[in-house]
């Protein structure tokens, strides 16, 4: 195996778990906005 | 009372915290992107290719300084966890939480990175040393936390029990830190302490900018992730409410 080999798994690694760190996060904050829109629209037909 | 005191307890309130992390956050993910691209460019086209390892060293741009971060962020973690339990604080509480998945995140692209660096120049991927095996209890360690937190219906129960974890799992870092020295490890020691390093000046300017980039990465991570935390914790208070009205 050659040495980009080596170098390609650990950069390609590294960029997937940063892209897929900041993917959840602003799928998170985008679940948690829509929680409280959901409750509040409840609250409102109640 | 000073001034100064009154400005830290009024950042100790969720809702302040709220906005002040989302004006800040994006400024530390430029920070990070900036000193990310500089750190890349000088590892990659800059510094020498090393006389023993040839190309595959170029690992350590990453590896090093994900490896100091997911000790830092452990600390900080802790810190966060002991203010929590000392003065029921919640947005302690909450920052604890929000440290957790980047730190684990570090933590396994450290033990990634490694392997991948061990494999051409130790003739493997993974070696029960000292310093790996405390690496991977660290990792351990903050999936541990991150469990516990969500284990109780009651977070604020959950907050209790992970800082405990988080202060007990403490003992770990030193572990880390000083394996190389304490055991006759396959692992090398420190090439940078605060005496100084053997490295050429470009592999440590590097090494240093990406560590930067790591660390605005982090913050900027925190309080994007504790902003989400907030909104789904202080749900039912009229400010929330008021929030999302207003859209994200």
């Amino acid at each position: 195996m050659t040495h980009e080999f080596y170098l390609w798994m650990s950069y390609g690694a590294t960029a997937i778990a940063l892209a897929a760190e900041i993917i959840l996060l602003r799928r998170r904050r985008a679940q948690a906005l829509r929680r409280v829109e959901e409750e509040k629209d409840l609250e409102a037909q109640d | 009372m000073k001034p100064n005191a009154i400005n830290w307890f009024y950042f100790a309130s969720p809702a302040t915290f709220y906005g002040f992390a989302g004006r800040l956050a994006p400024w530390f993910f430029v920070l990070a992107a900036i000193s990310g691209a500089a750190g890349l460019y000088l590892g990659l086209f800059v510094a020498p290719t090393d006389a023993q390892q040839g190309e595959v060293y170029r690992v350590i741009f990453i590896h090093v300084p994900a490896a100091w971060m997911s000790m830092f962020l452990y600390f900080i973690m802790a810190c966060y966890g002991a203010l929590s339990l000392t003065f029921n604080s919640r947005l302690g509480a909450m920052m604890a939480r929000a440290l957790a998945p980047t730190g684990a995140m570090f933590t396994f692209v450290a033990l990634w990175t490694g392997s991948f660096w061990g494999r051409p120049t130790w003739g493997t991927y993974w070696v029960w040393d000292a310093r790996l095996t405390s690496e991977l209890v660290l990792l351990f360690l903050y999936f541990g936390f991150i469990a516990l937190a969500n284990a109780f219906e009651d977070p604020r129960r959950g907050d209790r029990a992970a800082a405990l974890l988080a202060l007990i799992g403490l003992v770990n870092l030193p572990i880390i830190y000083f394996s190389v020295l304490w055991w006759n490890t396959l692992h090398q020691g420190s090439s940078v302490n605060f005496r100084g390093t053997s490295m050429h000046v470009t592999m440590l300017w590097g090494m240093l900018a990406m560590a930067f980039s790591f660390w605005m990465y982090s913050i900027g991570t925190a309080f994007t992730r504790v902003r989400a935390i907030i909104l789904e914790r202080e749900r039912r208070t009229h400010w929330v409410r008021g929030l999302a009205g207003a859209g994200p």
